[in-house]
């Protein structure tokens, strides 16, 4: 199943589409270099029509929030369970990326 | 099985099996454990099995608040969740300069046939996890219930033993300590088990079989968070085979007992013992995949060969 990727129209950020695993990591990893390159206060990733992401793909999220200036956070919009469950094993507690459901 | 009263004074890490035959010596041998941790100002934490729990939480008393509590059953159910999830998660939280110590009690009377090469491996690989660090981590085993090659193996995994019953707590050194040797013994082969839904991927269809055996599992019965489990360890597993393990390798999946199994062969050699089992620094980005296997089954067994690794893990129904 392929990603697709497209800017938001309403705010900074982008939609993504479809799943993330080893094919389409590269993909993944360029949209969120690319919302992190803006500098915005807040970057929105809006996950609803994703439906899977690998432990590499949630340790992208991670490495882009971190790259992200101080005081400022991704904000997950409707991620997939497994993605919560992934971020809460691995990366207990990391403040730079905020879930909103 | 032999042992001498001597010291082993090169290693920090101290990790005696304390040997025990009734709730009188397991008192004797844990409670005044806890306590002279306590009063060294010490961080100490207790997983044994919850009835074992109940009766050190009311030999504490008031003192059980300062330690923290954990019922093995639960979260050492899958031995590989031990070291990672918790051992390290408590000795790694505490403040640098201080002794830790840890009462672990991960083999008891009941551990099936299927989880105890993956129990007794992982108590050999204490060993290697704390290895240089100022930890003591003391397990206790069930002289009267356990068979007598567990409390061989015991000898085996732990460099010092106690004798509860002797009325002392002096450690003993083991003369039949190695570990190494534990986990290659216990590295046994898993069969093919006949009737299970087969798929061989490569890198074009780790999708399709991420898919397939989440869609077979979800015939078999697994439901909600578990089965995203499924799907995620599915992928993990079957990538790493994908990237490290010959490019391709073959899922299976089924029902046993009361578990959904899934098992992942490839042509790979794991050659890192710990690969899993070490928590991964926050810094650090990539090798989380076996981590998170293991904090997430029920049990996961490994075997190692010439021929390739066969991951297979276990998912509670």
């Amino acid at each position: 199943m392929p990603l697709t990727i497209s800017p938001l129209a309403e705010r900074r950020g982008v939609r993504a589409a479809g799943e993330v695993g080893l094919s389409t990591r590269q993909v993944w990893e360029r949209a969120l270099e690319g919302i992190v390159q803006q500098g915005e206060e807040v970057c929105h990733v809006e996950l609803s029509a994703v439906t899977f992401v690998d432990v590499a793909g949630a340790g992208a999220l991670v490495a882009a929030a971190r790259r992200l200036p101080p005081d400022s956070r991704l904000v997950l919009h409707r991620p997939p369970p497994a993605l919560c469950r992934t971020l809460e094993l691995l990366w207990p507690g990391f403040p730079a990326i905020e879930v909103s459901m | 099985m032999g042992a001498r009263t001597v010291h082993r004074a090169e290693d920090p890490f101290v990790h005696p099996a304390l040997f025990y035959g009734d709730e009188r010596e397991y008192l004797a041998g844990t409670v005044p454990f806890v306590l002279d941790g306590l009063a060294a100002g010490e961080p100490v934490a207790v997983a044994v099995p919850g009835e074992r729990l109940r009766l050190i939480r009311e030999g504490l008393g008031d003192a059980a608040a300062d330690v923290r509590l954990l019922d093995m059953r639960e979260a050492g159910r899958n031995p590989g969740r031990i070291i990672p999830g918790v051992l390290r998660a408590f000795a790694d939280a505490q403040p640098d300069g201080r002794r830790v110590r840890i009462i672990g009690e991960p083999i008891w009377a009941g551990r099936s046939a299927t989880e105890y090469p993956a129990c007794v491996q992982h108590e050999a690989l204490i060993n290697a996890a704390f290895t240089g660090r100022a930890v003591t981590i003391l397990c206790p085993y069930d002289l009267n219930r356990l068979d007598a090659d567990v409390l061989a193996d015991a000898y085996a995994t732990h460099p010092t033993v106690v004798h509860a019953g002797t009325g002392t707590t002096a450690q003993r050194i083991s003369d039949a300590y190695d570990p190494d040797g534990v986990v290659a013994r216990y590295n046994e082969p898993l069969p093919v088990v006949a009737d299970a839904l087969t798929f061989t991927f490569d890198a074009e269809t780790l999708p399709d079989a991420r898919h397939t055996v989440t869609a077979e599992a979800e015939r078999l019965g697994l439901t909600g968070i578990r089965l995203g489990d499924l799907a995620l360890v599915t992928a993990e597993l079957t990538t790493n085979s994908v990237v490290h393990g010959g490019g391709t390798g073959t899922v299976r999946v089924w029902a046993q007992d009361r578990y959904v199994v899934c098992e992942v062969r490839d042509k790979g050699r794991l050659a890192d013992p710990l690969a899993g089992r070490r928590p991964a620094p926050q810094d650090q980005r990539g090798g989380r995949g076996l981590l998170l296997v293991n904090l997430v089954a029920d049990l996961v067994r490994l075997h190692n060969g010439d021929e390739g690794t066969t991951v297979r893990c276990w998912f509670a129904l």
